[in-house]
């Protein structure tokens, strides 16, 4: 006789910013189908705006006092979730701005008209006339910002599954639709896609493995599971963490798993760029800290000097080959990956201290990154992207204060003090070093790997300031409010989080606890 | 009590009897004139020979029909074990399959007729 | 027979799906790799719920069924522009991004 079924408690008032962001999304979609064209652009702009900021203030009224695990146990709303859904907003908010800019056109200046036309083909011209715009990358962006939020509060592994896949789906489409360089932008979807599905089939059997081992798939429960006996499952437990491993560090782009990013960010188009390498790595890591923390740490030194090695091989890979790049986002792309080894780091001290500057580590460079790639969509020869670095020879001659930001940035990444990359970096890094030996190696790895990335930002800021132009005609676009707006808050943002780090840093350590 | 299989066989025989029936009338009694319509592929797909469609290639609106069934195909996996057990489930599940359909059915839907997804031409 | 031969067999097509992913150029078999090692990951769920006598395990293969068909809609879509605009789906062709 099946038991009666019971409906699972939902506390709406926790989900209610995710709830928010996914009705934004689906609003959006009925825009698509029943406004007429002229007026979807900002009819679809202005409800993206909408959506973020009821979904944050929701989150600030409403979600911050009612921290509980809910819908079963499949979302958990604590601290950390909080803080960095917070975070994900904020950068979705930055995003959506960039995604809007329209540089004088009459439509978003980054997106193709017509993502299913042939490249060149006389169908694209003929779209590109009639003034279609592909308004749709807004929605999509809502729905892939709802999947990062359900990701970083995913307190079972299948709702991580479908969280994975609702924040990738859209972004896989997002990254196709560049306006300019076609054919590398299908390219880099397809790359991103067809990595980016394998890594979440090894995610998917290393759960099927983990629920094989524990009968759950609740992180609790197999938390539980660990700490008893378990005859003939135990063979199954470290394999199905490695698989899960594999599939999560996939999408920070870790080494040996990074070899999408760089082709990926380049492809994409650049507001995408900067969002993607924000929010996802945000989430990502959101999930390994949970998944980390709160599932498998039992059984941690089985697997700890795995996660330690691809730390280190990350943050040197990182930066090392971050010195041959010549094309500026493929150089940032570098980057990413050598700051996702950075922030491994702080992962591995295995402490609400090393939760804390995580957290705070994630935030900052989110803000530094979006605000970057924003100044690199303004960079312009003959009105595409001057992405090469040496079209930037001599920017900081004629565009002064544009380039003086970016060079800012520039130091941030690199870990310069009075930047919120220093801070970042100290609060990832101080935890790691207390907790033992292996932290001590990671930390000296990467000090040693932030001076070589602080060697590449350097030749930037030498390059734009003191090498003469090779052409006259690279200029910085004249950007909307929109676009200034993101770049002027991801710098200020920088600074304040580099000189008074405080009231952020106690916000974090306010909210590093996690429900068990 | 019978053989909880005979009630299937007799819904066989059933089924067999009334194609045969059905078939065997029109065969019978209907009128026969042939033309060159009446040969082809039933109202749906494309000429089938010599070539399925220029150079063998498959037009890519098939594509599109197909990308469009999945959203009928996700419903039906939903809806399947929903349907079998709806009675014990109670108003809450009534109301999230109503709020499912709403979101995968009639809004994916209505952008794909919009926008004109659903003509052929 | 044993249940454990269910997980002998999702884990070889997992691997099957894992080396037709790695050794395979076609784009469209690359995805179908992936999707064989999607089901390789159903099967283990669905034959660890009967070792569990749980439902659980049913349940997920659901849903996972679900993620993988919208996956298959936006891997078409996508391997279908890239095939249209360079009549080949070929993943060795797709070199344009090179470091």
């Amino acid at each position: 006789m099946p038991t009666v079924f019971e409906a699972p408690e939902i506390n709406w008032a926790a989900i209610a910013p995710m709830l928010v962001v996914m009705a934004g999304g689906l609003i959006g979609i009925v825009v698509e189908a029943f406004v007429p064209r002229r007026r979807r652009h900002s009819v679809q702009v202005a409800l993206s705006v909408v959506a973020l900021v009821l979904a944050f203030v929701a989150l600030v009224t409403l979600t911050v006092d009612n921290r509980v695990k809910t819908l079963g146990g499949s979302v958990v709303m604590d601290g950390m979730s909080v803080f960095l859904q917070g975070s994900l907003i904020v950068f979705g908010l930055l995003g959506v701005l960039t995604m809007a800019e329209k540089f004088g056109g009459d439509r978003p200046d980054a997106f193709t008209p017509m993502g299913a036309a042939i490249p060149g083909s006389a169908y694209e011209a003929a779209a590109d006339r009639a003034g279609l715009a592909t308004s749709e990358v807004f929605p999509l962006a809502l729905f892939s910002l709802s999947g990062m939020m359900m990701f970083v509060a995913a307190g079972d592994l299948i709702t991580m599954f479908v969280a994975l896949e609702v924040l990738s789906l859209p972004l896989y489409v997002l990254v196709g639709l560049a306006r300019r360089r076609r054919l590398l932008s299908q390219e880099a979807s397809l790359k991103y896609f067809l990595l980016g599905a394998f890594a979440s089939a090894f995610f998917l059997f290393g759960s099927a493995l983990l629920y094989g081992y524990a009968a759950t798939t609740d992180l609790d429960g197999i938390a539980a599971a660990i700490t008893e006996t378990r005859p003939g499952l135990e063979p199954l437990l470290v394999p199905a963490i490695l698989l899960v491993l594999v599939g999560l560090l996939f999408k920070v782009g870790a080494v040996p798993f990074h070899s999408w990013t760089p082709d990926a960010y380049q492809g994409a188009p650049t507001p995408v760029t900067g969002f993607m390498a924000a929010a996802t790595k945000l989430a990502a890591f959101g999930a390994i800290l949970r998944f980390v923390y709160v599932g498998v740490e039992g059984t941690r030194w089985s697997w700890e000097v795995g996660l330690a090695v691809i730390a280190a091989l990350t943050m040197v890979v990182g930066a090392v080959l971050s010195v041959t790049q010549t094309d500026i986002k493929r150089l940032l792309a570098y980057s990413s990956i050598a700051h996702a080894g950075f922030i491994l780091v702080g992962v591995l001290a295995f402490s609400t201290l090393g939760l804390r500057g995580v957290m705070f580590y994630l935030l900052a460079y989110g803000l530094m990154t979006i605000a970057a790639f924003a100044i690199v969509s303004m960079v312009r020869q003959g009105g595409t992207e001057a992405t090469q670095l040496s079209q930037w020879a001599g920017l900081g001659q004629r565009h002064p204060i544009l380039a003086a930001t970016f060079g800012f940035l520039l130091l941030a990444f690199a870990g310069i003090p009075l930047t919120s990359g220093f801070t970042a970096k100290f609060a990832a890094f101080a935890p790691a070093i207390e907790s033992g030996t292996l932290g001590v190696v990671l930390v000296v790895i990467g000090v040693l790997a932030s001076a070589v990335t602080a060697f590449v930002y350097v030749r930037i800021i030498v390059l734009m300031y003191f090498s003469d132009a090779t052409s006259e005609d690279v200029v910085a676009a004249e950007a909307s409010p929109l676009t200034t707006a993101a770049v002027a808050v991801g710098a200020v943002a920088t600074v304040v989080l580099g000189i008074v780090p405080g009231p952020v840093l106690e916000l974090a350590a306010q909210a590093s606890e996690l429900i068990r | 009590m019978t053989n909880p299989y005979t009630p299937m066989l007799i819904l066989v025989a059933l089924g067999a009897g009334f194609v045969i029936f059905s078939v065997g009338l029109a065969q019978i009694v209907g009128p026969k004139r042939y033309n060159r319509a009446k040969a082809e592929a039933y109202e749906c797909g494309i000429q089938p020979s010599p070539q399925a469609a220029e150079g063998g290639r498959f037009p890519i609106k098939y594509y599109l029909t197909a990308m469009l069934f999945i959203i009928f195909d996700i419903e039906a996996v939903f809806l399947y074990p929903y349907a079998v057990a709806f009675d014990q489930l109670g108003l809450f599940t009534l109301l999230a399959m109503f709020l499912f359909l709403l979101n995968a059915f009639f809004i994916a839907d209505a952008y794909v007729w919009k926008r004109g997804g659903f003509e052929w031409d | 027979m044993s249940l454990v031969n269910y997980i002998y067999l999702s884990a070889i097509l997992f691997s099957i799906g894992g080396a037709v992913v790695l050794l395979r150029r076609n784009a469209i078999i690359v995805f179908m790799g992936v999707e064989l090692m999607l089901n390789a990951a159903n099967l283990a769920f669905i034959t660890f719920a009967r070792m569990h006598g749980q439902l659980d395990g049913q349940v997920i293969a659901l849903f996972v069924m679900v993620v993988a068909s919208a996956e298959v809609v936006v891997g078409l879509a996508i391997i279908m522009a890239i095939f249209r605009s360079r009549r080949s789906a070929s993943i060795d062709n797709a070199n344009l991004l090179k470091a």
